[in-house]
């Protein structure tokens, strides 16, 4: 695959997307944001009919869109008119019924709008990983620098505000990085799979580990091994790139299930194993 | 942040507990109500805690107990009245907020959240790192000291999650210890506890009270469990009801009034809520 120009992209771009996708995976899931990333990844649809109709790059209108959702997202859902969910289902399937209304009224359904669906990773261009580098900088930079804040944030928003933490900065800070990394994301696995990288390595992350070190470290190991395997075998078996990842991912999930010590199935089968032997002899 | 700026404030708390004028108040409110979604939810509340002094709130449930705690750290701000703590108002106290230790009354978190007792009592520790640093050696000893004196030693390690209520509460008391904290603010630490672990939690605040020279407003509904602890006690239902020595606050018939309730249902015979040997 590595002799290959394409490949070589492919692969740099996946991996620093999967760095920031799956650093920001575990705060998605300890906050419960996991339904929120999937409203923002499918409003991103909107976004992109958008450039597609107007004829503006459809990855800055998604872009601009989703940063929009998100703020909506967080201004109905801290304004506690409406709960969280309930904004998020309303204002996604707005979004994406705007985004079929408008590439049926510009004739667009054509092999464009299917990568942005499912994703075009291997037509990936060193200009796009420039994009990606700087996009998984920015959004891994503002979780670190303002890590012990979204910890707190996370864990308890009401001692957190009493001690002079921003929480609404952090709050809206995390739900911007969350939707300008989807977007950047969407050329990796497309729209439709853009929730896997942002859920799945979070959830790896603390099925295996006790502390959040461990877990975000876990996390964003198992994302970029995705990404290394799931192109790789995309590769050799000539199938969707983009899915394959998500598969690989959705494996790894099931591994890490299975060895929680949380669950201990291992331990457990073992015992057995050892008791049955034991009673055979 | 500037240098400059935050040794003036840090001047001006200093030259606060510094002053000679005799009886501190730390926290002073005057006249204050208070407006929720259009609902009046503290009416002309008058209330001052003295330096070194262990007051106790007491009121129903919904009497705006938690309120007032919030409007005394900033976070709600009085539709009329003023509010004053350790000489400032609510917009210069946000930058003295370290000085403030709060426990709130339910930390709803997931019990697999992956942080320890360690992680959490570190929290305390935010506002006095400052935005964009990490946790310094003096960070880590205020830490250990605050772990050492809420009695948590050996359960440094373990998930949050895994403790006993009891033992959770100490921990959240050992984050709001972990600052340069003068006032310590809690909304119902004991709710949930069983006697015994009431008592211990009771007991270790009044100890850490007198040895750390803190001055504690203690919000409760349990009249029992304060008129055994508190210095003062005030009662509250939406609107100031008693003001006094605890003895004078339960004697008085308008508990009843602001409880709209029995007495006797409040706190109970001697056989059914023993007065502790000691307390």
């Amino acid at each position: 695959m590595l002799s290959y120009s394409f490949g070589r992209t492919a692969l740099v771009g996946g991996v620093l997307i999967a760095v920031a996708c799956s650093f920001m995976s575990f705060f998605i899931i300890v906050r419960r944001l996991a339904f929120a990333g999937m409203g923002i990844s499918h409003a991103a649809f909107g976004g992109v009919a958008i450039g597609i109709a107007t004829g503006v790059n459809p990855i800055l209108t998604a872009g601009a869109f989703c940063v929009l959702v998100a703020g909506g997202i967080g201004w109905f859902s801290r304004k506690g008119k409406l709960h969280e969910d309930t904004i998020i289902g309303i204002l996604f399937s707005a979004a994406m019924a705007l985004g079929v209304v408008l590439i049926a009224a510009a004739h667009a359904y054509n092999q464009d709008l299917l990568s942005y669906l499912f994703g075009s990773i291997l037509a990936v261009s060193w200009t796009d990983v420039a994009i990606l580098a700087v996009m998984s900088f920015l959004a891994v930079g503002f979780m670190v620098v303002f890590f012990k804040e979204l910890l707190f944030f996370t864990f308890d928003e009401e001692t957190a505000t009493a001690s002079g933490v921003p929480v609404r900065f952090v709050y809206y800070g995390l739900l911007v990085t969350i939707a300008l990394t989807i977007v950047v994301a969407i050329k990796l696995v497309g729209i439709i799979l853009v929730s896997a990288l942002i859920v799945i390595p979070g959830a790896i992350g603390l099925q295996l580990s006790r502390g959040y070190r461990h877990a975000i470290a876990l996390s964003v190991a198992s994302g970029i091994a995705s990404v290394v395997v799931g192109l790789q075998l995309s590769f050799r078996f000539d199938v969707a790139s983009g899915a394959t990842i998500v598969l690989v991912m959705f494996a790894l999930f099931l591994a890490s299930v299975a060895l929680s010590p949380r669950r201990r199935y291992v331990q457990r089968l073992r015992a057995r194993l050892e008791r049955s032997g034991t009673g055979g002899g | 942040m500037s240098r400059g700026r935050a040794a003036g404030r840090q001047c001006r708390v200093a030259r606060f507990f510094d002053s000679d004028a005799g009886e501190r108040l730390l926290i002073d409110l005057e006249n204050v109500s208070v407006e929720l979604g259009g609902q009046t939810v503290l009416e002309d509340i008058t209330f001052r805690l003295r330096e070194g002094m262990f007051l106790g709130v007491i009121g129903p449930n919904g009497a705006g107990k938690t309120t007032l705690l919030r409007v005394i750290l900033g976070i709600v701000k009085p539709r009329s009245g003023t509010v004053c703590v350790m000489g400032m108002q609510p917009g210069e106290l946000r930058h003295e907020l370290h000085h403030i230790g709060y426990v709130p009354q339910n930390v709803l978190f997931d019990p697999v959240f992956p942080v320890s007792v360690y992680d959490v009592v570190m929290m305390g520790r935010t506002c006095c790192i400052g935005r964009f640093r990490f946790a310094r050696r003096e960070d880590r000893e205020a830490e250990i000291e605050s772990i050492r004196v809420v009695g948590l030693e050996g359960l440094e390690k373990r998930l949050i999650g895994e403790l006993s209520g009891g033992q959770q509460k100490r921990a959240f008391l050992a984050r709001a210890l972990c600052r340069e904290t003068r006032i310590l603010l809690l909304d119902e630490p004991t709710s949930g506890l069983d006697i015994p672990a009431q008592n211990a939690f009771m007991d270790l605040l009044t100890g850490l009270k007198e040895d750390l020279g803190l001055s504690v407003v203690f919000v409760s509904h349990d009249v029992n469990v304060l008129a055994q602890h508190a210095d003062e006690m005030a009662c509250i239902n939406r609107s100031m009801h008693l003001h006094g020595k605890p003895g004078d606050v339960i004697g008085s018939a308008r508990l009843q009034e602001a409880y709209r309730c029995e007495f006797d249902f409040l706190v109970g015979s001697p056989a059914h809520h023993p007065k502790r040997e000691g307390g």
